[in-house]
């Protein structure tokens, strides 16, 4: 699983970082990092919650 | 659970405003909920027909789906796809504008709204706060909803677009009437909701274009000239687009806060034992606006447009037909919130979407929980044992759910020094 936040649509609300705090973490520039691009099964079910509650739906997940 | 009601399904009826005036609409989306949640709402001479929404999942999927679920035709149940008047702005105004173009629009402000942003704004917010309170301190009783709870998001959104202070009233009056026109309290044209908002609309206009060719002029530190030096794709806004952008942020800031502020209030009048419990801990303060939010949800519906056939939640829907988003029902969806109908300042978790959600999801956001946070905070200390001194009075509107007037009574107190 490969995680993206797209650029165009974050607004630093910083859901995710809530969800998943070892995946996400918000930047001084208000929006939100990928630490892990590739988290591992046992992230997937906060992974999953960050993208299903990030307001703006900036967060992708593309399986590999 | 759920009650027994007398009302008949084949009674129910959305459109007619009385419904919202008499504050019966939560009994119907109870039912609709748990019998027809997607249910079809036949028209009448002053609205066509259109599907109400009411599950918190079908919300959702109607919201993320921008392409199947057009929002560029009308964002209310008094559009009329047939009846250009009440579509204007369609592809002007953020709002009512689909993707792509819509993002782009989004990213001119968008960074002047985000919670790192907001934090910045909280000690003007404190000060207009403090203020407001000093006002109605010593005099032991006000109208809640025009004395107070109007005043913060108003001076809040004024002073981001830096319009002058001596220009406020006349703002709140044009949101009043701009949102507010089905309401004959507000009506500037008798008996004429669309022509009571175009009058609204033209007046702030002129207002605006004057404000920015100050801009032009001379540059400051404010919302307003953002927008003038705007570039979307190497392009500015058309005049026309600044205008409805400045509408869209006035209207969009105002009417929803006061709205939470005052149903929040309300709430916890008729919850004392959740108001003794927020009063003794106020820790419980973060919790408790979130819980207002989904209480109240000041934004009834947003409405969309059915660009293509599709099925939603089983219900075959066919193109052209219109869904109303009916987001207090979500928000009490017995599926998604254990005892949704109970008012609970602690409630965690509390994924509402009184902000809606994806594409068009409230700008404002943060600036509304900051300014929830601080009046609450500010409220309950100040003016401890404030209570209701006589009946509410509520607007007539299918679209916010406001209150117009709530008298209040207190211990008079001195102004903060
Ligand atoms: C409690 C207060 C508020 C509530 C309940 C609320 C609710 C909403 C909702 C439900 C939407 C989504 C519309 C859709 O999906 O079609 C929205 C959009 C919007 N809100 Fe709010 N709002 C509030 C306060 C504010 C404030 C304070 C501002 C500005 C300062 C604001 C500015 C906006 C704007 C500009 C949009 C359009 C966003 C877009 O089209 O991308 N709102 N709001
Ligand atoms: S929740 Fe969404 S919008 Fe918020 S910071 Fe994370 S990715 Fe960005």
């Amino acid at each position: 699983m490969r995680v993206i936040v797209d650029r165009d649509r974050c607004e630093g609300n910083a859901r995710c970082v809530l969800a998943a705090p070892e995946v996400f973490e918000l930047r001084s520039d208000d929006q939100s990092y990928v630490l892990i691009e590739h988290p591992g099964e046992d992230l997937r079910p906060k992974v999953e919650e960050a993208a299903r509650f990030c307001p703006r739906q900036a967060i992708s997940l593309i399986e590999e | 659970m759920a009650q027994v009601s007398s009302l008949r399904i084949e009674d129910v009826d959305l459109a007619n405003l009385d419904v919202f005036v008499q504050g019966r609409q939560h009994e119907i989306w109870r039912r609709l909920r748990a019998e027809e949640p997607i249910h079809w709402n036949p028209g009448n001479d002053r609205f066509i027909p259109f599907w109400s929404v009411t599950k918190y999942a079908d919300l959702i999927a109607v919201s993320r789906d921008t392409t199947t679920y057009s929002s560029q035709q009308g964002i209310s149940m008094a559009a009329n796809p047939a009846d250009p008047t009440t579509t204007v702005g369609a592809g002007k105004m953020m709002i009512i504008t689909d993707p792509p173009r819509h993002v782009r629009l989004r990213r001119l402000v968008n960074k002047g709204f985000t919670p790192r942003a907001t934090a910045l704004l909280e000690p003007s917010v404190r000060e207009i706060t403090r203020k407001i309170i000093d006002d109605v301190a010593p005099r032991g009783s006000c109208d809640f909803v025009t004395d107070v709870a109007a005043l913060l998001p108003l001076a809040v959104i004024c002073e981001m677009m830096g319009i002058p202070q001596e220009d406020w009233p006349m703002m709140f009056e044009l949101t009043n009437q701009g949102l507010g026109s089905e309401d004959p309290e507000y009506q500037t044209v008798p008996g004429s909701g669309p022509e009571t908002a175009a009058r609204s609309r033209r007046e702030m206009f002129a207002y605006f274009a004057r404000q920015a060719e100050e801009r032009r002029r001379e540059r400051r530190d404010d919302l307003v000239s953002v927008l003038v030096e705007s570039d979307v794709d190497g392009e500015s806004l058309s005049e026309e687009e600044l205008l409805f952008f400045c509408q869209l942020l006035i209207l969009a800031g105002n009417e929803t806060t006061r709205n939470a502020i005052s149903g929040g209030l309300l709430a916890l009048f008729e919850h004392p034992e959740q108001r003794a419990r927020l009063q003794h801990n106020p820790a419980l303060l973060t919790t408790a606006v979130e819980e207002i939010l989904r209480w109240t949800s000041p934004v009834a519906h947003m409405m969309r447009y059915v660009t293509r056939d599709t099925v939603l939640g089983g219900q075959p829907l066919r193109a052209g037909e219109r869904v109303l988003l009916w987001y207090p029902s979500a928000n009490r969806d017995e599926d998604v919130f254990p005892n949704a109908n109970q008012f609970d300042v602690g409630r965690t978790p509390n994924e509402h979407i009184a902000f809606g959600i994806g594409e068009h999801f409230c700008l404002g956001a943060s600036f509304a929980r900051l300014e929830l946070r601080v009046m609450f905070e500010m409220l309950l200390a100040r003016l401890p044992d404030i209570a209701p001194a006589g009946p509410v009075d509520r607007l007539r509107s299918g679209f916010i759910g406001g209150i117009k007037h709530m008298p209040v009574q207190f211990t008079p107190q001195p102004a903060s020094v």
